[in-house]
């Protein structure tokens, strides 16, 4: 009984733990297809894809695309050799510097990001300053601090992961391969780069992502080059569209895909290992029946209902037009404020006249009393009741043009500013 | 040439090893050492116009770490209460975040590597699948989420539980989710990688000899994971400690993070020393305190980082 309890405990857990990882995701992208001008789920108003069309026309966005790939290329670059570089050296060092050395070369993943940012900034200033050369030089250029900064650190993910496979690594090979005359630069090609070339391709991936998503860093060394991640925290900060969403959407779909795909061939990989394995030598010599590329293969099943609905999705963006469903809310809309006018209208039509019947008693009431002030001529005019009953209607007008309804179509709201940017 | 320098070469031929070293010397000394020593010198300069850079100014001065500690010369108060309060507010919401991320991702930690089966490669994808996708647009999705006109809001209003929205970012909820959900991966990784390593039958051991399931984890997984537990730890630390993103976006209004006060002084007032001081602050009592806790709970620093 408690083993069953704690059982549905734990997938309980794993249900909260992952609504709580990729709930955020979903919710997002389902944002990027609402008509609201503002990213939300509920209510829900029309299905759109205009976000999609905003998205591709905006220009800071798509200079932001191209910088990051720019700079993403070098820091693929620079990182992944220096990475190569650090991890053949980490295992030939001399025994009592390892330590030390490994310190300093894993040290920039524990360093904030901010501060990596700044070091680089003030460092090459500083160098730039040294050798005399101008506010515009090389030295000092966006991309060139950018690539420099992010390689700091990127390089030591790099390093982790090389080093991972190069332990694995015979050096009796090379070894073999001096032997029979090849040179080390020959070696190096025709031995080593083969034998790492699959962790070097997964570092190179872990690079550029890193580098493309990478802000903290980034955000001190740009200079006049502002990556992907730069514009779109300009754009969050500053405010929300649901082009953010859009984007997001996209991003998040590439990834899943890139995440199916890859996950599809090392299944199938797996699976004709295990079918070359079970295979009699009569069928090595001949053919071997692999199994068919579905067979068993939950990703990539997956992979293909992934692309069919992409595909579908993209024929009904083109077919579909929400025009006359974002008409139909606007009018909605229109009418609900109408109705709310109206009501604020009636309400305040009947807060007056009880307070005229309420001012009238007093006023009765008062003058009643022996007290002469109150008596002059200019009737209630100057009673502190009828100017705080002024006040207060003007309250309750201002009030109304905050909400999202108001009659004023939301001039007033500042989301409705803020998608202007 | 020194015997290791020797060998080195003639292991890897002069051209590759003279490569390898350079590659090598720029990372380590180009890259890293040089630019730290240099932000530490120039925390210790005034922030001087650049023609008087180097001139008869440019003197050594402990101006900007007073200013930390003391605020302006000649302010009201004694003491720079404003950033003072949001340094120690900084550490103490970082390790809250760790601690609540510690204990949200030990059981999935203990789960996936103790369980086998074609779900935990499922369960490995949908964890890793967040953390491709943009820092910034995994914050402005928490954002949506929490905003006053967000999903919980509209949620718990329409459910009647409460009558007015509630303010998740004024109150530095969003803040806090945010910065647990940016860096789960991080604390989950070096915790599966132990506890998969451990082998079942210490656990199958400890039940038969009648543990409760609690004791065999304090007994038996913990300790054993401790080296895991503690790198994922200081990662998550340091990290957000460090976060510049999260709290620019989900951050309320009236509180602020320290690595946005070091951005203020770098962008808005053009201090670079003063910011440079900031960092070199922040960055050494980040290390302090994670060489103080790894003391405490009795950790080897070569541990960290296998």
């Amino acid at each position: 009984m408690n083993n069953s309890f704690l059982r549905v405990s734990i997938w309980v857990y794993l249900v909260i733990f992952f609504l709580y990882l990729l709930g955020p995701l979903v919710i997002m992208s389902v944002t990027a297809f609402n008509s609201s001008a503002f990213p939300r789920m509920t209510p829900w108003e029309c299905l759109t894809f205009q976000w999609f069309g905003e998205l591709f026309q905006d220009q800071r966005i798509l200079n932001g695309i191209k910088n990051s790939l720019i700079i993403g290329a070098g820091t693929v670059i620079l990182s992944v050799a220096m990475g190569l570089a650090g991890a053949l050296m980490l295992t030939q060092i001399w025994p009592k510097l390892r330590a030390t050395y490994y310190t300093i070369i894993i040290a920039p993943i524990l360093i904030p990001g901010v501060v990596l940012g700044i070091s680089t900034l003030v460092f090459w200033d500083r160098i730039n300053r040294m050798l005399g050369l101008g506010a515009d030089s090389f030295l000092s250029n966006g991309i060139f601090l950018t690539v420099i900064g992010q390689s700091t650190f990127i390089a030591s993910y790099c390093m982790l992961v090389l080093v991972a496979r190069l332990q694995r690594y015979d050096v009796a090979l090379t070894e073999a391969a001096l032997d029979l005359g090849a040179t080390h630069a020959q070696a190096f090609r025709k031995i080593l780069l083969p034998f790492m070339r699959p962790a070097i391709a997964s570092a190179a991936v872990l690079a550029f992502l890193a580098s493309f998503e990478n802000y903290n860093t980034t955000t001190f060394t740009f200079g006049e080059y502002p990556t992907l991640t730069i514009e779109l925290a300009q754009k969050v900060r500053y405010g929300i569209t649901p082009a953010i969403s859009a984007l997001a959407f996209i991003i998040v779909a590439l990834t899943v895909f890139f995440a199916l795909l890859n996950e599809a061939k090392l299944k199938r990989q797996e699976l004709v290992a295990a079918a070359r394995k079970s295979a009699t030598v009569e069928e090595l010599a001949g053919k071997i029946k692999l199994p068919s590329f579905f067979a068993g293969n939950m990703a990539a099943v997956l992979l293909v209902v992934f692309a069919v609905a992409t595909i579908t999705v993209v024929g009904t963006a083109t077919a579909y037009n929400p025009g006359q469903c974002i008409a139909n809310v606007k009018e909605q809309k229109r009418v609900e404020a109408e109705q709310r006018i109206q009501e604020l209208r009636k309400q305040r039509e009947e807060q007056r006249k009880k307070r005229e019947a309420e001012e009238v008693e007093q006023g009765g009431a008062q003058q009643s009393t022996p007290k002469p002030s109150n008596n002059s001529g200019f009737g209630n005019v100057f009673a502190p009741n009828t100017l705080g009953g002024d006040a207060e209607e003007e309250s309750s007008d201002t009030e109304t043009p905050p909400s999202n309804n108001g009659g004023f179509g939301g001039v007033f709201d500042p989301n409705s500013l803020q998608t202007d940017q | 040439m020194p015997g290791f320098l020797k060998e080195f070469f003639s292991r890897n031929g002069i051209g590759m090893g003279a490569a390898i070293l350079g590659l090598v010397l720029f990372w380590t000394i180009g890259l890293i050492i040089l630019p730290q020593l240099s932000m530490l010198d120039f925390s210790f300069r005034p922030n001087l116009p650049p023609p008087e850079i180097g001139g008869p100014k440019d003197v050594y001065t402990l101006e900007n770490y007073k200013y930390l500690i003391y605020g302006p010369e000649g302010g009201s108060q004694s003491y720079n209460a404003v950033d003072l309060r949001v340094f120690f507010r900084t550490l103490l919401a970082a390790v809250c975040v760790t601690i609540f991320n510690l204990i949200l991702c030990y059981p999935i930690a203990y789960y996936l590597g103790q369980s086998k089966g074609n779900h935990i490669r499922i369960f490995a994808i949908m964890l890793i699948i967040p953390y491709w996708i943009n820092e910034i647009l995994r914050a402005f999705a928490l954002r949506i989420i929490f905003g006053e006109t967000g999903v919980l809001n509209t949620l718990f209003v329409g459910l009647g539980i409460w009558d007015t929205p509630f303010d998740f970012i004024r109150n530095d909820i969003a803040l806090y989710a945010g910065l647990g959900y940016a860096y789960i991966l991080l604390m989950i990784f070096p915790m599966y990688n132990v506890i998969e390593s451990l082998d079942k039958n210490q656990i199958e051991a400890a039940r038969d000899l009648g543990a409760p399931w609690w004791r065999i984890h304090w007994r038996v997984v913990i300790p054993y994971a401790k080296p895991g537990i503690s790198s994922g730890c200081t990662m998550v630390f340091m990290l957000s400690a460090g976060a510049l993103a999260a709290p620019q976006i989900l951050g309320g209004p009236s509180s602020l993070w320290f690595t946005q006060l070091i951005y203020q002084q770098f962008n808005d007032n053009n201090d670079w020393p003063q910011g440079a001081a900031y960092a070199i602050v922040l960055l050494v009592t980040c290390i302090l305190f994670v060489l103080a806790m790894m003391r405490l709970f009795k950790v080897n620093m070569g541990d960290i980082g296998k």
